[in-house]
C-alpha cells in the first residue's frame, strides 16, 4: 500500500470518526467513535514519521483519555441512549455556518498562502534524526524548563482535579453526615 | 501524486471545524469538552506535518511541540471532566443550558 492510498484511508477514518463524536446521540458511542478518531490521527502521525508521537497519542487519547471521559460519563448521566432531547440544540444550524464559514473564509485562505513545499526532507534522513534517543536528549538540552513547568502544571492539575471533584469542604460535609 | 503538506493542512483544519462544529452546536458539557479535544488533535497534526515538511527537521521542533500540547491536553481533560462531575453535583444534569444562574430572568 503506497503512501496516498494510506494518507486517504487514515484521513477517512479520522474525519468520520470525528463527525460520528460529535453527532452520536448515545454518548458512550460517540466516545467509542472519538477512539477511532484517535486511532486515525495516530496512523497520520506514524505516515509523518513522528512514532513516538503516534505510540503517545495511543496511549495518552486512546488509552488515558477515553476511560476517563467513560468514567465521567457513567458518574454523570444515565446511559441509556435517550440523550436524545438533549441533543437537538437550537445552536446546530448556527454552528454549522460558524464552522464552514471558518473553513471557507479563515483557514482555506490561510492554507492557499503557504507556499508549496517542493523537495520534502528525505524521510530516511527524518526517521535518522528523530530517534527516541534524539527526543529525550533535546528535553533534557534546551527545554528542560519546559519539561520542570510542565511536570509542575500536571501535578497542579491532578490537585486541582481532584479537589473539584470532591466538591466544596469534606470536613464540614462529614459534620454533616454525622 | 504525492500527499503534500497542504493535504495535511486541509485535513487539520476540517477536523478543526468538526470539533469547533461539536463545541458550538451540542448541550452535553462532556460533548463540548471532546470536542476540544478533537481542535487540539488537529493542531497537533498542524505541528507534525510543518515539522515533516520543514526545512530543519533535526530540531525535532514538531514531536517536542507536540509532546507538550499532549501534556496539556491530558491535565485540561482531567480538569475539564472534574469541573464536569462537580456542575453535575450541582445542578444534577450536564446540559450547558441549565448553567444560567448568572443570568439575569
Amino acid at each position: 500500500m503506497n503512501e496516498v492510498t494510506a494518507f486517504w484511508i487514515l484521513a477517512a477514518i479520522a474525519v468520520i470518526g470525528a463527525l460520528f463524536a460529535i453527532r452520536k446521540r448515545n454518548l458512550v458511542h460517540g466516545v467509542f467513535s472519538l477512539l477511532v478518531f484517535f486511532a486515525g490521527l495516530a496512523g497520520l502521525f506514524l505516515l509523518l514519521l513522528a512514532e513516538f508521537i503516534a505510540v503517545v497519542q495511543i496511549l495518552v487519547y486512546a488509552g488515558a483519555v477515553g476511560i476517563l471521559i467513560l468514567f465521567a460519563i457513567m458518574l454523570t448521566d444515565r446511559v441509556t441512549g435517550k440523550d436524545a432531547f438533549r441533543v437537538t440544540s437550537r445552536g446546530s444550524f448556527w454552528g454549522t455556518i460558524i464552522a464552514a464559514s471558518v473553513f471557507l473564509v479563515l483557514l482555506l485562505p490561510t492554507i492557499q498562502e503557504i507556499p508549496q513545499v517542493d523537495n520534502p526532507s528525505n524521510s530516511e534522513e527524518i526517521v535518522k534524526q528523530s530517534t527516541v534517543k534524539a527526543l529525550g536528549k533535546k528535553l533534557i538540552h534546551p527545554y528542560v524548563i519546559t519539561l520542570e513547568i510542565l511536570a509542575l502544571l500536571l501535578t497542579a492539575a491532578l490537585i486541582g482535579a481532584v479537589t473539584a471533584a470532591q466538591g466544596g469542604h469534606p470536613a464540614k460535609k462529614k459534620i454533616s453526615i454525622e | 501524486m504525492t500527499v503534500t503538506l497542504h493535504h495535511y493542512l486541509i485535513l487539520a483544519s476540517v477536523l478543526f471545524c468538526i470539533g469547533l462544529l461539536g463545541a458550538l452546536s451540542r448541550r452535553n458539557a462532556i460533548v463540548v469538552l471532546f470536542s476540544v479535544e478533537i481542535m487540539l488533535n488537529a493542531a497537533n497534526l498542524n505541528f507534525i506535518a510543518f515539522w515533516r515538511f520543514g526545512n530543519n527537521p533535526e530540531l525535532l521542533h514538531g514531536p517536542l511541540f507536540t509532546l507538550f500540547t499532549i501534556a496539556v491536553a491530558a491535565a485540561e481533560v482531567a480538569l475539564g471532566l472534574a469541573l464536569v462531575i462537580a456542575v453535575y453535583r450541582h445542578f444534577r444534569s450536564v446540559d450547558l443550558e441549565s448553567l444560567n444562574t448568572l443570568k439575569e430572568e
